[in-house]
């Protein structure tokens, strides 16, 4: 696989030391993977490096500079730290250390000369030595490189080139298989096992699983389209009414665009089912096919028709896109700072936003008032759906608040439903009318509610941020494809690797595969990107405590005797189409004029009773009035109900602006940058970690003392222990002695240091044998918080989301027994 | 802020520290709070506390509301009047029924108003639970009589309150002409001072266990910056305010000036607030230092003795052999005050310096931007247009020149290590925000509570920021030139600052509001006159009591509990409008709708008490551990059992 990348490989250029290096790196010293400090990943070969270089710090890590050595390879712009710690040659391969940056992720390659500004473009020239280096990217991050003084100006030039080039012309094919195409590298994700802790969603029994988890009897999964023969873009298995057979629901499929016939996504413990499909297929009226979704009350929300149009909204992104670019760069066309709150307003980006979230929030309490099921239709499907049916189990589900659920979430109703994730990100620059930045705008409106009810998620916006980076990376399974028939049809020559086994999937289009290509890692799989010390920010340090009480924001009327519409009338149907409401007839069209009773029974629910219900609802969006009837109704209710939806303030002030985001490195703004708390985390993970210290220490003091304390029996267990002692040459007096002894360098290393836990891995020189109690405080240093996740952990998320921290008592072990 | 409210604790107000029921409070008052806060249901109150739970809204949206069991929250119920839980020395003026109040929010309500010499309170019985609205008079900027003649004889009253909120109140026609309007009352006691009586908080009477006029002490604090030391000495010559009235007593000026000198210095600056030190660095000796305008005129005139009182600056810090002077004017208003005989340095006379004008506007400028920003938030926000609508007002752009400016003297100082003189016209207003900030930025000693009341009283009172004129106690006229919220801009700027350093402060947002909420209330004396000088003529220490009394004696409630000490660490804000943002807590806190969605204060206390627990425990066990070693191994000496660390504790 290294054939292809010596083609861009300048050997007259490089160092001669780095050209032995590389030459070796192909040979038989692949084990040894370390150049110059760079951990290469196997089969990387350094192309060029420059050293004496500096990193600029955002706010986030802490500012000021950092120096070390910068390198380019086929794959990534790596920068080592000086005094970083040596990497350790048996760890997994990590594709992006804290300071990389990948190359298919650079959009634009800046450099700064002693009065100057050029854009570095493969083909251009550089008639001056730069003295600073800014990749713009396209996650809208900016990383900036010094170059000091005693940097050779060959390596400078160099350097800037091969970013330049590499990053340019580079097709997302070589870039994968200079990232993952080593043989190595497919052993190592062939033998990576997935977690079996998140639902995927690909096998019949997932979906059993999340059926199972909602509470929905009434839905069974179906294979009929196992072959992808009834919709190319729907997923193998699809959820329908359990009195639906397969025979019948064939048929229905013609009658929908693409075939996307109504499917379950998500049932709301009122009862309430919310289903998605595509719009219509006019041509066909016919009586005997629709799905009976007449069995449960039927509200068919227009998902897109709150959008003016998806390619409306992708010019939308890519002025706001530009802007947060300009605002970037330090030249003339940047948006002056008194013009910014108008000029980002001008992006409408947030008016998106907000959009979202109200839609959602419609269906969140429309499906709240229980009993009725909503019924998002698009035209195809596959954009607005899945932001809004997503959204709306964000809101009403805490599952989907942790990171598994949220991963499952994201798998279920964006991946298994075909959403054209390879096109809206236009990975390989060809169809720019296709891109559009819909999961983008999601992870933005996820990150809306978050930061208003940070304490009701237990993943945290360091999560959001590190998927909406990984978006950009084009070496995902999940992203890299447009459906998961394509998915499949790449991954099936690949072995189990990543898919269960399955008995259709090695006759499967045998065809169509690329043997060459290199098997691709599903973005779920953090630690081919994160260090663990990162992954472990992905959550909340401390399970979010249940609020005792509703917290009610005046928004909307959340009051449930408002619409319990459906309650009265269960077999009622009502169809709001395009925001409005229409006859319940044209829900099916193909049953007109059929069917008397059933049209009867629409035309009753239709009575004005219920109608300006949902209108009340929707009124009351608007703001104009207060919910009189909160005041008496939602007094003291006991405990909250958990699946209560988390209603965003969509207020002009309260709707935020991603600033973690989208104004990295907003380097203008930093005129005086001082390293001013360098690497200290933040107060509250060290404010965690300290919690998590004590309880180590609580666990490792009273594990020792426990048994001793009663006097009483005092005496012959000190006689027992210091026995113990004698055999491990008399250093310590009792068995809590190593931990303790452990717990004095801890205590005396600065708590502000980051992978201070990580750092206890190693037992002591003078370990004495393993003891149980040891064996636990040796597995505690995997959980950096209190409530983290831990892989080991065979709890169900959800029991971990809400623990009784109150009831532990003296907590003997490790980290997971903690949390419950 | 709470305020206190609730009637049955009325009996116990005699310690701070008492407990009110937690049913009374959060029944009554806590739900507006105002702040950002909503967490702060189940504490106790000390009754002095504050005003504003105006639009209480009715709890409906006070989230604490329903942490209370019915049952309690019933029997308080019944136990209510329709007063207020007054203060010690607050007197009942006059009561009436029938009134309506009309809510931008949640629309007309029917009540009882009750006046009394300190606040206006209104409370509705219809709603459940009862919405009470509880105003301390001193927030009132004006009041007006609308639309009198009524169809249905209704009289209506307007009243604009200085807290970024407008009131309209309306009763029946009273039959009675003879019969003063409730209002009318009001008047009386919103402007005593207008009226000839006396302002609140000579009468208010309540003790705490802390007498928070002793915060302040200006020799112990210039001890603490290590004056008087070789180059700088303390002077006296100002000690009955002959040499300037609005300075205080107690000066730092360079050692080699004699006070002959300074008084001719004086004669030169304007309102003869000559350049005195307010902050020294500890390592570099580079000092800030603030005066008023030089008395150049347009012709340009020169005084030896304040060129050699700079140089004299300049030369107390060895460092540099620069002298920055940092005019906080637009250069354009510097020039014009040259008309006035005022004006600013000019290089040629003063060697080594350089002048460097901050753009940061006048006092009318400030004022009209607020009220714009009043227009944008009070009472409906325009959701399409809200950022273009904010960067109408300009309010964000003001606070960020200021921190602009603030932000380029510390770095002089800290980075530059070199000393700066700040000015602007009379030195008081945004040379007061410019120092404090550099000060709050430079010195991690002001961002502990007790260091920022000692930095307001320093920089701002004690160096006579015209209180009483900027804000206008118990005086009615309301459009006095004089007024300006230069001080709420300073609030705003660090409110900024906290957003931008979470864990570098001591205190919370909710002990900036509070300091702004009494900044109007005129329940302490802290904020009353316009100088050292004026206080202490009116004897304000000993007749009032300190507003630090009050919030030195209940710590915990102002306390950040991600507070971080980093010592000597210089805070460099970043700047950029991309970076500021509005300070929705205070400014848009009367909106209910826009009530922070989640206690996570409340977490992060939990959080602290936690870790208090958990060090609790791991201490009574070592100690349990190391006696038992201590017994056992009394024969093995330096045994390794003795290295049982206490885990550090950085909050």
């Amino acid at each position: 696989m290294l054939t292809g990348s010596k083609t861009t490989f300048k050997v007259r250029q490089m160092l001669p030391d780095i050209k032995e290096r590389m030459l070796s790196q192909t040979g038989l010293n692949a084990r040894s993977r370390d150049v110059f400090g760079l951990r290469c990943l196997p089969g990387e070969c350094v192309l060029q490096r420059a050293v004496m270089v500096r990193k600029k710090l955002t706010a986030r890590e802490g500012r000021g500079w950092l120096s070390g050595t910068l390198f380019c390879t086929h794959f990534r712009v790596a920068f080592v730290p000086q005094d970083s710690p040596k990497p350790d040659d048996n760890a997994d391969p990590v594709l992006l250390g804290d300071h990389d940056v990948a190359l298919a992720s650079i959009e634009k390659v800046v450099v700064v000369g002693p009065n100057r500004t050029k854009l570095v473009t493969p083909s251009s020239s550089l008639k001056f030595t730069p003295e600073e280096l800014v990749l713009y990217c396209r996650d809208m991050r900016v990383i900036c490189f010094l170059f000091d003084r005693l940097t050779p100006d060959a390596q400078v030039i160099e350097i800037t080139y091969t970013i330049a080039k590499t990053a340019k012309s580079g097709s997302v094919l070589s870039f994968q298989n200079a990232a993952l195409g080593s043989v190595e590298m497919k052993q190592f994700l062939s033998n990576r096992h997935r977690d079996t802790h998140m639902n995927w969603f690909e096998s019949a029994s997932d979906w059993e699983q999340e059926l199972e988890r909602c509470g929905a009897m009434s839905w069974r999964v179906s294979s009929v389209n196992d072959r992808f023969e009834m919709s190319t873009s729907l997923s193998r298995f699809i959820v329908v009414p359990q009195k639906v057979l397969d025979t019948e629901l064939k048929k229905s499929f013609a009658h929908f665009n693409e075939g996307r016939i109504p499917r379950w996504c998500w049932r709301h413990p009122r009862g309430s089912d919310l289903l998605r499909m595509a719009s219509f297929q006019n041509n066909i009226y016919h009586e005997k096919d629709d799905i009976r979704c007449e069995h449960v009350g039927c509200f068919l929300l227009d998902a897109g028709a709150c959008f003016r149009h998806l390619s409306e909204m992708t010019q939308t992104w890519s002025d706001a896109f530009s802007l947060f670019r300009l605002a970037d760069i330090s030249t003339s066309v940047s948006v002056p700072d008194d013009k910014w709150l108008s000029t980002l307003e001008n992006t409408h980006w947030l008016d998106y936003t907000r959009s979202c979230l109200r839609k959602a929030s419609e269906v969140a309490c429309l499906l709240r008032g229980g009993h009725l099921t909503v019924a998002l239709q698009e035209a195809e499907d596959r954009d607005m759906s899945c932001v809004v049916s997503s959204l709306v189990q964000v809101m009403c589900d805490p599952h989907c608040r942790t990171q598994l659920g949220f991963q499952g979430l994201v798998q279920k109703e964006w991946v298994m439903a075909g959403h054209r994730f390879c096109s809206r990100i236009n990975y390989r620059r060809d169809n720019d009318k296709e891109e559009a930045p819909v999961f983008q705008l999601f992870l933005d409106c996820v990150w809306q509610l978050w930061s208003q009810y940070p304490s009701r998620f237990q993943l945290t916006d360091e999560f959001l941020l590190a998927l909406h980076d990984s978006i950009q990376l084009p070496l995902f399974s999940t992203f890299l494809a447009n459906s998961q028939r394509e998915r499949c049809k790449r991954s099936q020559n690949l072995g189990q690797t990543y898919t269960p086994v399955n008995g259709w999937r090695d006759v499967l289009h045998p065809d169509s595969s690329d043997p060459s290509d290199p098997p691709l890692p599903p973005v779920w799989d953090w630690s081919l990107q994160y260090s663990k010390p990162t992954q472990d920010r992905f959550t909340q340090p401390v399970a979010p405590t249940p609020p005792l009480q509703p917290l009610l924001n005046g928004n909307l009327n959340t009051n449930p005797d408002t619409h319990r519409l459906a309650d009265t009338i269960p077999g009622s149907v009502f169809l709001l189409s395009r925001g409005t409401f229409s006859c319940p007839a044209n829900l099916l069209p193909w049953r007109s004029g059929s069917s008397g009773v059933y049209k009867k029974s629409h035309r009753r629910a239709l009575s004005s009773e219920n109608v300006p219900g949902l209108e009340r609802l929707l009124k009351a969006w608007a703001l104009t009035d207060f919910p009189q009837a909160l005041t008496s109704t939602s007094g003291p209710q006991g405990p909250l109900d958990p699946y209560e939806p988390l209603l965003p303030l969509l207020m002009g002030p309260c709707m935020g602006l991603w600033r973690e985001c989208y104004l990295r490195g907003a380097l203008h703004a930093q005129a005086f940058s001082h390293p001013v708390s360098a690497n200290h985390p933040h107060p509250v993970e060290r404010l965690a970690q300290e919690v998590q210290q004590l309880k180590d220490k609580l666990a490792q003091v009273s594990s020792s003392t426990d048994p001793t304390t009663p006097t009483a029996t005092a005496e012959p267990r000190r006689t027992d222990t210091n026995l113990n002692q004698n055999t491990n040459n008399g250093t310590f007096l009792f068995p809590s002695s190593r931990p303790q002894g452990s717990g004095a360098p801890r205590a005396a290393a600065p708590p502000t240091s980051t992978n201070h836990q990580t750092s206890r891995g190693p037992p002591p020189a003078s370990a004495p044998p393993s003891r149980p109690a040891h064996k636990d405080t040796g597995g505690s240093n995997k959980h950096t918080f209190l409530f983290g996740h831990s892989s080991g952990t065979e709890a169900r998320p959800e029991q971990r989301y809400y623990p009784a921290p109150n009831s532990a008592k003296l907590p003997k072990s490790n980290g997971p027994s903690l949390a419950s | 802020m709470e305020k206190s409210g609730s009637v049955d604790s009325l009996g116990s107000k005699r310690s701070s520290s008492r407990q009110p029921s937690v049913d009374s409070l959060s029944r009554l008052s806590s739900t507006s709070t105002s702040t950002s806060r909503s967490d702060r249901s189940g504490q106790a109150k000390p009754p002095s506390a504050m005003s504003s739970d105006s639009v209480s809204t009715s709890a409906e949206f006070s989230p604490e509301l329903r942490v209370k069991p019915k049952a309690s929250a019933k029997v308080i119920r019944e136990s209510d009047k329709e007063e207020p839980q007054l203060l010690p020395n607050e007197t009942v003026q006059d009561m009436a029924q029938d009134i309506t109040y009309f809510c931008p929010f949640t629309g007309a309500l029917r009540g009882t108003v009750t006046i009394t010499n300190y606040r206006l309170f209104f409370k509705c019985m219809d709603r459940e639970p009862t919405f009470v609205l509880d105003l301390p008079l001193g927030v009132v900027s004006r009041v007006e009589k609308i639309g009198s003649a009524s169809s249905r004889g209704d009289v209506s009253y307007g009243l604009v309150c200085k807290d970024m909120r407008n009131l309209r109140f309306a009763h029946k026609q009273l039959e009675d002409t003879l019969r003063k309007s409730i209002f009318e009352v009001l008047m009386k006691f919103a402007f005593p001072v207008s009226n000839g009586l006396q302002i609140f908080a000579f009468e208010y009477g309540q003790v705490f266990p802390e007498n928070g006029w002793k915060v302040y002490d200006a020799v112990s604090e210039y001890k603490r910056q290590g004056i008087p030391n070789e180059s700088w000495r303390i002077t006296k010559v100002n000690d009955h305010y002959e040499l300037c009235d609005t300075y205080p007593s107690t000066l730092a000026v360079p050692v080699n000036i004699p006070d002959e000198e300074l008084k001719r210095v004086a004669a030169f600056r304007a309102k003869g607030r000559i350049p005195v030190l307010s902050w020294i660095h500890p390592e570099s000796q580079a000092t800030v230092t603030r005066c008023s305008q030089p008395m150049v005129g347009v012709n340009g005139k020169r005084s030896k003795e304040d060129e050699k009182y700079l140089q004299a600056i300049m030369d107390a810090n060895a460092q540099s052999h620069k002298l920055f002077i940092f005019d906080a004017r637009p250069s354009v208003n510097a020039a014009a005050n040259k008309m006035k005989g005022g004006g600013y340095e000019s290089e040629d006379a003063y060697q080594n310096a350089e002048l460097v004008f901050l753009d940061i506007h006048n006092i009318h400028v400030m004022r009209e931007s607020l009220r714009k920003l009043k227009d944008v938030v009070y009472p409906n926000i325009e959701d399409s247009h809200w950022l273009s609508n904010l960067e109408s007002t300009h309010w964000l752009e003001h606070i960020k020149l200021i921190l602009a400016g603030a932000l380029r003297i510390a770095d002089k100082v800290e980075s530059g290590k070199t000393s700066v003189v700040v000015h602007c016209s009379d030195g008081w207003d945004r040379t007061a925000q410019l120092t404090s900030l550099s000060m709050l930025m430079l010195d991690s000693y002001y961002r502990t509570i007790r260091g920022f009341e000692v930095l307001l009283e320093k920089e701002w009172l004690s160096f006579g920021h015209r209180f009483q004129l900027r804000i206008g106690h118990g005086d009615k006229n309301h459009t006095d030139a004089d007024r300006s919220p230069v001080f709420i801009q300073f609030i705003d700027c660090v409110w900024q600052l906290t957003r931008q350093f979470p864990a570098a402060f001591e205190f919370n947002e909710y002990f900036l509001v509070t300091i702004l909420d009494h900044l109007y209330s005129c329940l302490f004396g802290t904020f009353l006159c316009n100088s050292e000088q004026q206080r202490l003529k009116e004897e304000i220490p000993k007749r009032t009591v300190s507003l630090w009394s009050y919030i030195n004696s209940q710590l915990e409630e102002f306390t950040n509990p991600l507070y971080v000490n980093y010592s000597n660490h210089v805070l460099f804000p970043v700047v950029s409008l991309r970076h500021l943002e509005l300070w929705v807590g205070y400014y848009i806190r009367w909106n209910p709708r826009m009530r922070p969605q989640e206690p996570v204060h409340q977490r992060h206390k939990e959080l602290l008490a936690k870790r208090a627990e958990l060090q609790k425990r791991v201490d009574e066990l070592q100690r349990e551990v190391t006696n038992r070693s201590a017994s056992s191994s009394s024969e093995r000496a330096g045994s390794p059992t003795r290295s049982i660390t206490p885990v550090q504790t950085f909050v």
